[in-house]
This record gives structure tokens, sequence and C-alpha cells, in this order.
């Protein structure tokens, strides 16, 4: 099977579905973002009036000057028609200027809303959510999507108001004129209308399709250049770019037949606009010979000049639909993902509740990351106040997946979890975690000082605590001699450090909490010896009075547990002090036979259930 | 806009200098649009000439007036010449229309296939270059290449090249057919024109380097959005989604008060803009009335000058604001060619020549 398929499959799978309902459904969305804004919208809508009625003045004092000045002969005219054209300029460019610029900040601010909230519901969604999406795509949507949404925010009300506004001033002062004239004219719109919107329906749902494909071609790409390694060692450089060739081809055939349908529709307005003012001069010049006739040649030329002008709106409305259209597909994407269900969230009756002891007791705890496929089966075992217990496994057995369901980064299928007597979920969420210090497989540091790091999880804590925690895990002396000690910055732009410091550094932070339970995902390999006898000592000196459970790859972390747990497919093989389990010949026997006994056997002899 | 991607791009990329000429990319980009060639040829002619036709509408209104409307109050007889005139009209109007068609279809088939095939090419190159490449730190600007820099090429050659093709003809036709109407009368209309292209540069290079801010503050808002994601586990862990937010609000209202900064200065030159067009018109006119009263020109002249006058001065400030979205354009295009012209280092066999081991 090729690496791009399922890529392959979705772009094949998107059919070019009437989209226009959804797309109202999101456009009905995007009008709620717009209530705390009312006020804007109140000075967009005057200045839009505004800016439309200084408009429309221009051709009518030129009119003017053509009929009174230049037809009567009346010079003396000319100033003052001069003057208004002058001041309706001015005017114009004010008011367009306020309009372009409050439309403007009204769009920021509704982006910056849609962006919070986001950002919001992505910081409480679980652990499930991140593991089905890609850092790069979440990013991507709000930024580059919520752009999209930006442009069609910056201008679609006052275009909108503009075009409507500036039809009924154009009707206004031409229907008095010529009645007839003005309805020959305005004939055409309803053809305009229905082109404009058959543009629309037939164009949405290839522009939509375009988007989404581009959506998953830009994180098909991340993941072929993050995971290059993966894809020399196994030689399927062929099959990736193939795949790739295919999608770009989708796109690009979905791309021009968009563009054939806009190429058809698109400059279809404006002929029929100007095909409609050939009608009018055929009929201003039959009437204009009729003896008696009121209009004037001025009155023809005034016809032409707003009927040219109406070009100019409604070109502006093709434009902002065009931007709608982007605008939808990246707003349907971020609505996407804040809509997605949090899945671990606090129960209504839930409380603040201080951990006391730390007793931790599974019972007939189920879970799996699909409904059917359970990863832990029926496990049950209980861990006293400050007993540390290592958990051990095969990969794939579900020891990452026991100890993240007890700071409820998953929740349960079925059973129950425990701490003090108190069910897990009786406590609020924040309450559970603060208390419940996790060090993750994945040691992650935030841009910023080490300082700021080892305090993240207690962002006030005092210089002191922050030393002890660090001389706890035994990353003290390293820190110090660093030039900037402390402060020195970490992350992106920061200095390099290596696994086994940035272990230490995760080991501190979750010291400085000062959690009563504590679990280690101590999954690091890979680490010279020096390296392990530290990361050692900070994990013996981290769990010395509190309850702790610890995924161990290392005999030496086993060694100091009181207690082993052995999961084996989802479910608990052994579990017992360390004599227990050898004098049981289980699987634990064998492992520790095979694995640890030629390693460690220099300390072998002090093992035993301390 | 689709400048401003720059997901990942860092301080650095936005700052890079550019040091490829522009005639060099292009006939780089030509160079990939020849197996394109028959659309590109159609495209190009189709929006040259649709333009020309588009200028033809205000002269035809000119002709209307003048010749059959105006000497139809005296002698109705006159009102014949709309035999001629209506059909002609219709038949500019259409191939104008059909003209329109050709363009924005042909562009578009040039203008996809293009990008697609540096992309494809882009792909194909990174299978094979060093893995040295992919070092940590680096993935993300080289992502962005055959994604955001892509986009920007597209959008650019979707929309950019043919309105600058579009302008440019629209403008020179409005000349020629100006200076054809009246000499004089031309030359005072376009005697604003030096000073609009100095000031709308000016007053563009300015919003240009402000513009250029809020993309820096973008990316320092795309940077605390992934970095929070990547970073999410730590923080639900530590129940610290309050304090990362509040950092997170930070950057976004910097950009926000960036934006919103560059949305002032960006709309403060339509004025100018206006005005000077305003002042085009009150020249035209006070010096059009004038003449037509002289019996210099006719009134259907004066009329076809206002329009003329409305159709060099639009396009004029499109060319200038699509400025900046070809210089990104071309940035662009430098950036992906980069990653096609890079040396691959370790060249082997390809797969089905390679000899298996097991």
């Amino acid at each position: 099977m090729s690496i791009a398929k399922p890529l392959v499959d979705y772009a094949k799978s998107l059919k070019p579905k009437k989209s226009f309902t959804q797309s109202f459904s999101a456009f009905k969305r995007l009008t709620k973002y717009h209530k705390k804004y009312y006020w804007f919208i109140v000075a967009i809508t005057i200045l839009a009036l505004i800016r439309s009625i200084l408009f429309s003045l221009e051709p009518f004092y030129t009119t003017l000057i053509i009929d009174k000045v230049l037809g009567q002969n009346n010079i003396s005219l000319l100033w003052g028609y001069l003057l208004i054209i002058v001041l309706a300029g001015i005017g114009y460019a004010i008011s367009n200027f306020f309009l372009i610029f409050v439309h403007g900040v009204m769009s920021q601010y509704i982006v910056r809303d849609i962006r919070t909230e986001y950002y919001r519901s992505l910081q409480g969604k679980s652990f499930s959510f991140y593991d089905s999406m890609s850092v790069g795509d979440l990013t991507s949507r709000a930024t580059v999507d919520l752009q999209m949404v930006d442009m069609f925010l910056r201008s679609w009300l006052g275009t909108v108001l503009n075009a409507v506004f500036f039809t009924i001033i154009i009707i206004v002062i031409i229907y008095p004129i010529s009645p007839v004239m003005t309805l020959i004219s305005m004939a055409t719109m309803p053809l305009i209308f229905y082109f404009t919107t058959r543009l629309w329906v037939d164009t949405m749902p290839l522009f939509r399709n375009m988007q989404l494909i581009l959506g998953r071609l830009t994180s098909y790409i991340q993941q072929n250049i993050v995971g290059m390694k993966t894809i020399r060692i196994f030689r399927r450089e062929k099959d990736a770019v193939d795949g790739f060739k295919e999608v770009e081809n989708i796109y690009v055939n979905t791309a021009i037949s968009a563009g054939k349908i806009q190429s058809i529709y698109m400059p279809l307005g404006p002929a029929i606009l100007t095909l409609g003012i050939a009608l009018v001069y055929v009929y201003a010049g039959y009437s204009l010979t009729i003896p008696g006739s009121l209009l004037t040649v001025g009155d023809i030329f005034l016809f032409a000049r707003y009927m040219m002008r109406l070009t100019f709106p409604l070109r502006d409305l093709s434009t902002t639909l065009g931007t709608w259209i982007a605008a939808y597909a990246g707003l349907e994407r971020v609505l996407e993902m804040t809509d997605a269900p949090r899945n671990v969230e606090d129960q209504p009756d839930a409380k603040e509740i201080k951990i006391e002891e730390g007793k931790l007791e599974l019972e007939n705890v189920t879970f799996g990351y699909a409904r059917d496929r359970p990863v832990l089966d029926n496990v049950t075992f209980a861990v006293q106040p400050g007993e540390k217990i290592a958990i051990l496994g095969a990969t794939g057995s579900g020891k990452s997946s026991l100890i993240y369901l007890i700071p409820r980064f998953y929740d349960i299928q079925a059973g129950s979890i425990k701490i003090d007597g108190t069910d897990i979920r009786q406590f609020k969420l924040d309450s559970l975690r603060r208390q419940v210090g996790v060090v993750l497989q994945d040691v992650f540091l935030f841009s910023g000082t080490l300082k700021e790091n080892i305090a993240f999880g207690k962002p006030d804590a005092s210089m002191d605590e922050i030393v002890r925690a660090a001389k706890a895990a035994r990353i003290h002396d390293f820190i110090e001699s660093l030039p900037c000690g402390y402060d020195t910055p970490v992350g992106e732009r920061g200095v390099t450090l290596s696994g086994g410091q940035k272990q230490r550094i995760t080991i501190a932070r979750a010291l400085l909490t000062n959690p009563r339970i504590l679990i280690m995902d101590d999954s690091l390999s890979f680490v010279d010896a020096k390296t392990e006898q530290e990361i050692q000592a900070a994990i013996e000196e981290a769990t010395k009075t509190r309850t702790t459970l610890i995924i161990a790859q290392r005999f030496s972390t086993i060694k100091t547990a009181e207690k082993i747990l052995v999961l084996e497919n989802g479910s608990v093989a052994e579990f017992g002090t360390h004599d227990e389990l050898i004098r049981n010949n289980g699987v634990y026997k064998k492992v520790y036979e095979t694995q640890f006994i030629q390693k460690a056997s220099p300390i072998l002899e002090e093992t035993g259930d301390t | 806009m689709s400048g401003s991607y720059g997901t990942f791009s860092t301080k650095q990329e936005e700052k890079r200098k550019r040091t490829v000429p522009d005639r060099v990319l292009i006939r780089r980009v030509y160079e990939y649009a020849q197996a394109n060639k028959r659309n590109l040829k159609i495209g190009v002619t189709a929006t040259i000439i649709g333009a020309f036709t588009g200028l033809a509408a205000p002269y035809m209104h000119a002709m209307a007036i003048d010749r059959i409307i105006e000497p139809s109050l005296t002698d109705s007889k006159n009102l014949m010449g709309f035999f001629w005139w209506i059909p002609l009209f219709v038949a500019i109007v259409l191939s104008n229309y059909v003209f329109q068609y050709i363009q924005t279809y042909q562009m578009r088939v040039v203008g996809e296939n293009v990008v697609a095939k540096m992309r494809d090419d882009m792909m194909e190159k990174l299978q094979v270059i060093s893995l040295r490449y992919f070092s940590e730190g680096e993935t993300g600007r080289i992502i962005s290449r055959p994604t955001n820099d892509a986009n920007t090429v597209r959008i650019f050659l979707r929309v950019g090249l043919t309105s600058i093709l579009v302008d440019v003809s629209s403008i020179l036709g409005s000349f020629a057919i100006m200076f054809y109407l009246d000499l004089r009368l031309s030359l005072l209309a376009i005697s604003v024109l030096p000073v609009a292209i100095v000031l709308v540069w000016y007053l563009g290079k300015y919003s240009r380097a402000i513009y250029r801010k809020t993309l820096i503050t973008t990316s320092g808002l795309t940077a605390i959005m992934q970095e929070d994601l990547a970073g999410i586990k730590v923080t639900q862990a530590y129940a610290q989604e309050k304090e990362r937010e509040k950092k997170f609000i930070k950057r976004q209202d910097e950009n926000v008060k960036a934006t919103i900064r560059a949305i002032l200065i960006g709309s403060s030159y339509t004025p100018f803009v206006i005005g000077l067009r305003l002042i085009g018109t009150l020249i035209i006119l006070f010096y059009g009335v004038n003449a037509v009263l002289g019996g210099v020109i006719t009134i259907g002249i004066l009329v076809a000058f206002t329009e003329y006058q409305f159709s060099y001065f639009m396009p004029l400030v499109d060319i200038v604001s699509m400025y900046d979205q070809y210089q990104s354009a071309m940035s662009a295009i430098e950036r992906m060619f980069d990653v096609i012209d890079t040396k691959v280092e370790v060249l082997d066999v390809a797969p089905e020549r390679s000899v298996a081991l097991s």
C-alpha cells in the first residue's frame, strides 16, 4: 500500500456536493461573533450610507455642468458645481477612510475572539484528541485559515451595504428623470443576480474541496519532511512522491474546473450591465425626438454614468463572494476543532479536594482508545500511601495508558479509580492534576528560562524552592555551570540540552509542586552510565515520601520499588514484591533473569524487598 | 495577503534579502510554463485584447452622444445612426466578454500547472537530498516552501499576474485613446500622474514597512500557538492552562495592535489617491467646459475623458498595491528554486535497482 493512499482516497472521496446551505449556516454563525460589536456595525452602516451618497454626487453635478453650463451656456454656475464636486470628493475620501479603518478594527476583534475561543477549546481537549491531530495542522488552522476569515471580515459588511445603498440611491435619482429608462436599465438586474448566484453555487463546492485538499496536502508534506528518515530507511521515496503527485493533480483539475466556471460567469455581470446601457441609449434617442420631451443630453449621460458606476459595487460584491468561499472553508476548519468534544470534563458536582494520604485504588478498570478494543482490561490493584510501584511490561502492554488514567488524561470506560477513597471524577480536573505530579516520557521544555521551566507548575515559586527542586533532581550543579545559570534560555532559540538533562529538569518541575502522588514514565533509554546514575539518584530522591507509580526500564529503578506490577496485554499478570514475584516463577522472573541479571549483577545482592 | 502565511518562517527568513535578480526568476518560471506554451500565448493575447475592448465602451458612449443623440435634437433622422451603433456596441461588449473568458481560463490553466510542477519537483528533490537538510529546527522552514511559498506563488499567478497585464493594457490603452481624442486635454489629464506615482509609491513603501512589522508579530503568534500545542500535555499535567492562555492572549493582543496600526496606515493613503484623482477631474472639467464652450472639443469627448481618467487611475493604484504581492511572490519563487536546485550529496541507485540484502 502506498503511503499516500489515505490522502489520495480522501481527495477522491470529496464530491462536489452543494455546500450552499452549509455555507449559509456557517455565515449565520459568523454573524453571531459580530453581536458584541454592534456599535461598529452602526458606525459602518452610517459610514457606508454617507459614502454611497457622496459617491453618487459627482456624476450628478457633472451632468448639471453639461446641462446647465454647457447646455444653457451659463458659465457662472461652473464654480459652484465644481466646489460641490470637490467637497463631495473630500467627504467621500474621508468617509471611505473611516469605513475601511472601522471595518478593519472590527475584523481584528472578531478574528481575535474566534482564535481565543479556538485556543481555549484546544486547551481543554483530552489527550485522545491530540493523539489524532498534528500540531502543524492545528496551528495552521489558527493562522492560515483564520487569515482567510480575516480577509472576508475586513470588508464584507461595507461592500454589501454599499451595493444596496448605492443601488437604492441611483434608483431614487434616476427614477424621476425617466421611469421608463429606469425600468429598462434595472431590467438587467435580475439577470445579473441570477448569474452571480449561479457562479457562487457552482464554484463554492469546488473551492471548498480545493481548500480541504490543500489542508491535507500541507499536513502530508509535513509528515513527509518530518518523517523523512523513516521514508528513506524503508525506501518509500517514490511512493511518497507518486501519491503526492496524484493528489496535486486532483487539486489542479479541481482548480481548473473552478476557473472554467468563474471565467464563464464572472465577466458576465458587467457585460449585461453594459448591454443595458445600449438599450437605454436607444430609448433615450427615440424619446428625445418626440416633441415636448423633457429629457436632456445630460440626463442620458447621467444614466450612462450611473450604470457604469454600478459596476464598481457589483465587482466588489463578487470579490467579497470570492473571499467568502475561502473564508467559509477556513472557518469550517476552525470551528470543526472548536466544536470537537472535550472528552474529559469536570463533572457537575466536581469539587476541590485535597489529597491527604495518597492512597490509590484501581478497581476493574477497563480502557481503550477505540471502544471495542480495550487496551486495559479489568485492571485491579491498590497502592498504599507513600508506596512506590514499578510498572513493567512489553511495548503495547498498556503501561503508559495506565498511568495516563490517573490524572484523567483519558477517562476510563468501566470500573473506578479512587484516591483516598474518593473517585477521581469527583475531583475538579484542576485540583486533581495539581496534586498528581507527572513526568512524561517526552520531555518538553517551553521557550523561556530554565527557572521558568522548573517553576512551570507553580509560577509564583520562590528561588529557594526552585533551587531545592533542582538539587533534588540532581540538575542544580549543571545549571550553575551555565554562564547564565537559572536564567539560561531554553526552547527553540535557547541552549541545546541532552535528553538526560531535559529529563532531570522535568523531574525538578514535578518535584517543585510537591505532589502527593507522583507518576513517572521513565522510558528514557540510550543514556550513558553517568547520566543514568544521576537520573537514578534524582528519581530516588523524588519518590522518597510520595505514592509513586513508575514505568521502569532499568533494574536500578525497579530494585528500589516496594512492589512490582507486571502488565501483559492489558491485564495485570503479576503484582507483588520482588521476592514474591521471583517465588511466583512467572513472567517477572523470566524477564529478571534474561534482561537484568547480567547487566545488574554487581548490585544484585543488595536487592530484595526494601 | 498570502505573503503573511509565514506559518513556520522565522524572523531571519522574513528579513533575508533576495539575491537572484527578478528576470532570472521570471525566466525560470517561464521555462516551467513551456509545457503550457499554447495556453500562455492565448491567455496573454486575450488579456491584452480584452483590456482594449473594455476601453472601447466609453468611446462608444461619446460617439452615441456626439454623433447620434445630440444631432438628433435638431434632426430626428440622425437616430438611424443607432442602426450601426448598436450592433457595433453589442459586438464590442460581447468580444470583451469572450476575451475575458479566454483570459481567465487560460491563465488559470497555466498558473495551476506551473505551481504544481514546481511543487512536484521540490517534493522529488526533498526525497533525495541529504538527510542533514532535515536537521532539527530546519524542518519548519523546509515545510513552508512547498506549502506556504507555493501558495503565495499560486495566488499571485491566479490574481496578480492577470491584473498586472490588464492594468498595464488599460493604462496604455486609455492614454492612446485620450491622446487620439484631444492632445491638450490629455496632457492636462495626466498632469497629476507624476505626483500620483510619487505619492502612492512613498505611502505604499511606508505602509509596506508597517505591514512587515505585523508579519513579525504574526510569526510570534504562530510560534506561541505551536509551542502551546506541542507542550499541551505538560500544560494539562500541571493544570497551567490559565497561565499559558494569559501569555497567548498577550501575544495575540500585540498582533492585533500591530495589525490595526497597519490597517490605519494602509487605509490612510486612499484619501490622498482619491484627492489626486479629484484634482485631475477638476482640471478636466474646468478646462473641458471652457473648451466645449469655445468649440474646441465636443461634449462627448468631455464625457469620455472623465471616464478615461477613471479607467487609468484605478489600475494605477492597483498596480502599485500589487507591488507587495509581486515582491513576496518573487521571494517565494526564489526559495522554491532554492530547494529545487539543492545539490544531491548522497546520490544512490534507484530503489528498483538496489540489491536486497535479505
